[in-house]
């Protein structure tokens, strides 16, 4: 359980609740005019996520407020990068998502991508419809240590599999990890497994824990080589 | 009984001789007759043969139309990728702008393949099965057809922010529905199934589905020459069923296998159809022991309750599933005392 959220947390929460998206984007960034990105992120954006995630999982809030929360996240991310400034904790390194092949369900896969960024990832996102080997080539040509792949049904999610094989195939597996998410997934929790995955996430808030998960586990199998 | 009287006394509430059943197995009649699903997609004559062998192996009392969505986003000019153990998917929606969509004429059924491909579909299995079992007709929700056209974020940016816009392109989906659902009925469908995401609190806020789309629902099915079946479309339904007792035309809800009955009839009464208790997506990994003991609990659970049907629920049932596994159904419905 998060802490319990201050006033403001707590306004700027009703405000992506009822889809005021530019009330809480305004609200956001005079914020970060008073006292700077850092502040602003810690203190108010990155709390609300966290309720947000929560009651997204447990399945008190729509996917719909799950939406605006990514839209408003990203703008403010958007409108800080102009100034120059990032997200507190950048730097976590390079991931590379993707809808896997013959998938076309974009919106999960691109809320996951705007959570990463705004929890300090450096996200490349392949879009839809990739096949395993332009995956792979990808992580490896950025460094990622995590592939996500995206599937929403469970005719195409089986494809998901071809990562796992390209991952052995290649003796990239436990050094690179593979993340799979969508709708069909959480029907059928076992499809992680069966597809060769290596975690899921519950919601596309939830991604940056899972991430974060698993590159503690990659690092822990192959650990950084000394510059 | 025949499998239509044993639905019919399931819909007015009466005894039959055993509990109805039914699974969607639109895809699964390619499985059983080898047709290229290509083939089998375009062709009525072919998924009529397809059908036909569904029945005869399984023996389901209600048959299903096929369960293509995608080709009525073709309709409207959507991009389709074939998949191969699926029906084909939407690579590309129809439009760029809301404006565009409004500027586009309705696709006529019997100017276009697909949407003849399924009418026709109908037709032949209506004649084919003489009031043996009842065809359902499978067709796009207004709401889920307006997120298949422009697009799922275009579609939620529209319900979340420009609720007007909103509306507007609800009439373009549900002049549609009503049409096809007109065409589907005039060639020989029961009912009309309808999988409904977008009305969902799960998708979408309770407020924006009681202000926006609930009202065009109700206006598209109050049209409908004929009984439309609610489908949950993917999430959990029975806590919101609330929400949509009142629609009109509504026979009844398919409800996810995650649901309470106990819950549904609590917030619909008596009187509406119940269907469910299996999960199609999940027939292909089950083994039939697993199987028989689901069948046989949700029947004892269902066991006083006359106005259900047991049937699959989600997606349709995966072309790789062990025929077995279908027969442990049919036997355990069968077997049911």
């Amino acid at each position: 359980m998060s802490e319990p959220l201050s006033g403001e947390c707590r306004d700027l929460y009703g405000l992506i609740l009822v889809a005021k998206r530019d009330q809480a984007v305004a609200m956001l960034l005079e914020d970060v005019e008073r006292s700077g990105f850092t502040d602003m992120f810690s203190r108010l954006l990155e709390p609300v996520l966290n309720e947000i995630g929560e009651n997204w999982m447990a399945e008190r809030i729509s996917l719909a407020q799950g939406y605006v929360a990514g839209k408003v996240a990203e703008e403010v991310l958007l409108a800080s990068a102009a100034r120059g400034e990032k997200p507190p904790a950048a730097g976590k390194g390079p991931v590379v998502l993707c809808c896997i092949e013959d998938d076309y369900h974009a919106l999960g896969r691109k809320l996951v991508g705007i959570f990463l960024r705004a929890s300090g990832w450096d996200v490349t996102d392949l879009g839809n419809d990739v096949c395993a080997p332009e995956l792979v080539d990808k992580a490896v040509a950025t460094g990622a240590r995590i592939v996500g792949a995206s599937a929403m049904m469970l005719s195409t999610a089986v494809n998901i599999h071809s990562v796992r094989e390209e991952l052995d195939r290649r003796g990239l597996s436990g050094r690179i990890q593979l993340a799979v998410g969508g709708a069909v997934f959480r029907l059928r929790p076992e499809l992680v497994e069966e597809v060769g995955g290596d975690g899921t996430a519950p919601s596309a808030l939830q991604a940056p824990a899972l991430f974060d998960r698993l590159l503690a586990r990659s690092l822990s199998l192959f650990p950084e080589e000394p510059a | 009984m025949t499998s239509a009287q044993r639905v019919m006394a399931a819909i007015t509430g009466d005894k039959a001789d055993r509990r109805p059943f039914t699974l969607t197995l639109s895809l699964y009649g390619a499985a059983l007759t080898g047709c290229p699903l290509p083939v089998y997609h375009a062709d009525p004559a072919k998924y009529l043969e397809g059908q036909l062998a569904v029945r005869d192996a399984v023996g389901p009392d209600i048959l299903f139309s096929p369960f293509v969505l995608p080709l009525e986003g073709r309709a409207f000019g959507c991009t389709l990728a074939d998949q191969q153990t699926g029906p084909p998917n939407v690579r590309k929606p129809a439009f760029r702008s809301i404006e565009e969509l409004l500027d586009h004429p309705q696709p006529r059924v019997d100017a276009d393949p697909g949407l003849a491909y399924l009418v026709e579909s109908v037709r032949l299995m209506a004649q084919a099965l003489d009031d043996e079992a009842p065809v359902a007709g499978i067709l796009t929700a207004p709401t889920d057809l307006a997120a298949m056209i422009l697009g799922l974020e275009p579609w939620l940016e529209a319900l979340l922010f420009d609720p007007d816009m909103a509306r507007r392109v609800l009439e373009i989906t549900g002049a549609h529905f009503r049409t096809m659902s007109a065409a589907m009925m005039e060639a020989g469908t029961a009912c009309i199934v309808t999988p409904i995401m977008f009305c969902n609190p799960r998708i979408i806020n309770p407020e924006l589905a009681r202000t926006t789309v609930l009202p065009a629902l109700r206006e598209a099915f109050a049209a409908a020459p004929g009984p439309v079946v609610f489908h949950h479309g993917g999430n959990p339904l029975s806590q919101y069923l609330g929400l949509f007792k009142d629609v009109p035309n509504v026979l009844g809800f398919v409800l996810d296998e995650r649901d309470s009955f106990i819950e549904a009839r609590q917030a619909l009464g008596p009187e509406h159809l119940l269907m469910g208790g299996l999960s199609g997506p999940h027939m292909s990994a089950r083994k039939p022991q697993d199987i028989r003991l689901r069948v046989k609990q949700v029947l004892d659970d269902r066991r006083e309750d006359a106005r259900f049907i047991l049937a699959s629920s989600h997606a349709d049932v995966p072309l790789d599933t062990p025929l077995e596994n279908l027969l442990a159904v049919r036997d355990a419905v069968r077997e049911h005392v």
